[in-house]
């Protein structure tokens, strides 16, 4: 039987991240009935929901489901207990793209970062750099831009000139936000460490109540 | 209401849909209104950020509306990307609903936004801005009743709690718009279905899939045309048709217009200035 890896902190990481509680999700699939992108991946959003609770880190990542979200916030609006789905589908690729569980073939999380860069880089989205980096990446792509771009282009509706923002300020809010993100996660991490150093000093105390 | 706005352009529209950006300027202009835009804006985070670094998707578009509040003094900005929307909608819901993230946000930004700023959107713009009835006076070349699929999409009105759209599900704003202007709005099914989104730029095949649907819908319901107000939906409503075309010989297509380009024909602007050249599906039915 295959192995699986399941950690009983995942629905709570979830939580320190984006706020939401995956515990009140009961199953009644009304994000997985409305969700646009379900039939396309093994798993939907009410197993994924599910998959969080019981911490089951491979069903979450080993699958691209989470990488086919479009944020089209249906789950979100439709979910009768209030949960921000949506947001926890970012929440999972956060913790994908840190823990190294993006799986193998999956452009779309690709894409993501090379949009991020690509923001990061010029303080605006260039639309022309992600398409050119995605094709270096992934040379196959170079079939599916053919059939649009150059009908595109003779439209006239391809702009290949970039208008920058203020780099810097983007820079600075860049650095700032991430310090101030791991910073967090260090408190996290400390306070997890300690508890579990308070849980483990009250084990040898009770085993030594056995003997 | 202000009849300025600061103008948040957004990236889509000063790139692959630079004719949204040009008949949302005419259109203003000929509705009475004057848009400023943000000096040195910046990308709003888009799709990347809020899952890649939550702490900056919500700082960004708090910084812009920081500027339009304090440097520019206005109460409203103008923000008709759909997607560029629902970030600015999302930051100042956020800063106004947990003080953690405003201080961190605040932090980042480098100056507190104290929610003196009104985010609308294309429809809110003629709806709310300009008013309907301010918008019908207005109106020199009424469209003579075509028949309009107003596409809502999934952020001008997605998540209610924070966008506070009416009816989330099946909105009537833009409805209200085309019928001001001639047009004769269609009930449908799939005003806010997803298009597949920026999964056009990595799983096309979704993304026809889904605008099959949608379009076949519209044309099922009787609609000479749709209406959009997101560059996105745009691009994939109109964009993957020859695609569609080629998979399916019998498909019969169906033209995609920016809500900016019905509203900026019907109070006068020239076809030049609303890129009426730039669709793929030939829009001569409607807009000839």
């Amino acid at each position: 039987m295959a192995t699986c890896t399941v950690s009983p902190l995942l629905a709570e990481n979830v939580g320190t991240g984006c706020g939401e509680n995956a515990y009140k999700c009961y199953q009644c699939k009304r994000c997985t009935s409305g969700c646009p992108v379900a039939l396309y991946s093994e798993m939907h959003p009410a197993m994924i929901m599910r998959a969080v609770q019981l911490g089951q880190l491979d069903m979450v990542f080993d699958d691209r489901f989470i990488w086919l979200c479009t944020g089209c916030e249906t789950c979100t609006t439709r979910c009768p207990q209030g949960i921000d789905i949506a947001a926890i589908m970012d929440e999972l690729k956060i913790i994908a793209r840190r823990d190294g569980r993006i799986p193998a073939d999956t452009p779309s999380a690709a894409m993501l970062k090379l949009n991020y860069d690509s923001f990061v880089r010029w303080g605006r989205m260039w639309e022309v750099e992600l398409i050119a980096r995605d094709v270096l990446k992934r040379p196959a792509s170079v079939r599916s831009w053919l059939s649009l771009g150059p009908k595109m282009m003779l439209k006239g509706k391809i702009n290949p000139t970039l208008k920058k923002g203020d780099t810097l300020a983007m820079q600075r809010m860049v650095r700032t936000s991430e310090s101030i993100t791991s910073a967090k996660m260090q408190r996290q991490a400390d306070a997890a460490a300690s508890a579990a150093t308070a849980s483990g000093g009250a084990g040898p105390a009770h085993s030594g109540g056995e003997s | 209401m202000s009849k300025t706005l600061a103008y948040y352009p957004g990236c889509s529209l000063h790139g692959t849909s630079g004719e949204f950006d040009a008949s949302f300027r005419a259109s203003a202009r000929a509705l009475g209104l004057t848009l400023q835009e943000i000096p040195g804006w910046e990308c709003c985070g888009n799709t990347a950020a809020h899952s890649i670094n939550r702490l900056l998707s919500t700082a960004l578009p708090v910084n812009e509306l920081a500027k339009v509040e304090q440097d520019m003094k206005l109460d409203a900005v103008a923000v008709p990307c759909a997607a560029c929307y629902s970030r600015f909608k999302t930051g100042a819901h956020e800063v106004g609903e947990d003080a953690g993230t405003a201080a961190d946000v605040r932090a980042v930004v480098g100056r507190p936004y104290n929610g003196g700023v009104t985010v609308q959107n294309l429809v809110d713009v003629y709806h709310d801005a300009v008013g309907l009835d301010e918008l019908a006076a207005r109106v020199t070349r009424p469209f003579g009743g075509v028949k309009i699929a107003c596409y809502y999409g999934c952020l001008l009105t997605r998540p209610p709690k924070v966008t506070l759209a009416e009816d989330p599900e099946y909105p009537t704003h833009m409805d209200d718009v085309v019928k001001a202007v001639g047009c004769e709005p269609i009930d449908w099914n799939y005003k806010t279905d997803c298009c597949g989104a920026s999964l056009a730029l990595t799983e096309q095949g979704i993304v026809d899939d889904l605008v099959a649907r949608i379009l076949n819908d519209a044309k099922a319901c009787g609609a000479d045309a749709v209406a959009v107000a997101c560059p996105l939906c745009q691009v994939n409503l109109d964009g993957r048709q020859s695609e569609i075309l080629r998979k399916n010989s019998s498909w019969q297509t169906i033209p995609v217009i920016f809500l900016s380009q019905l509203v900026g024909r019907a109070v006068g602007v020239s076809d030049r200035e609303l890129g009426l050249r730039k669709h793929l599906v030939d829009i001569a039915a409607v807009m000839a």
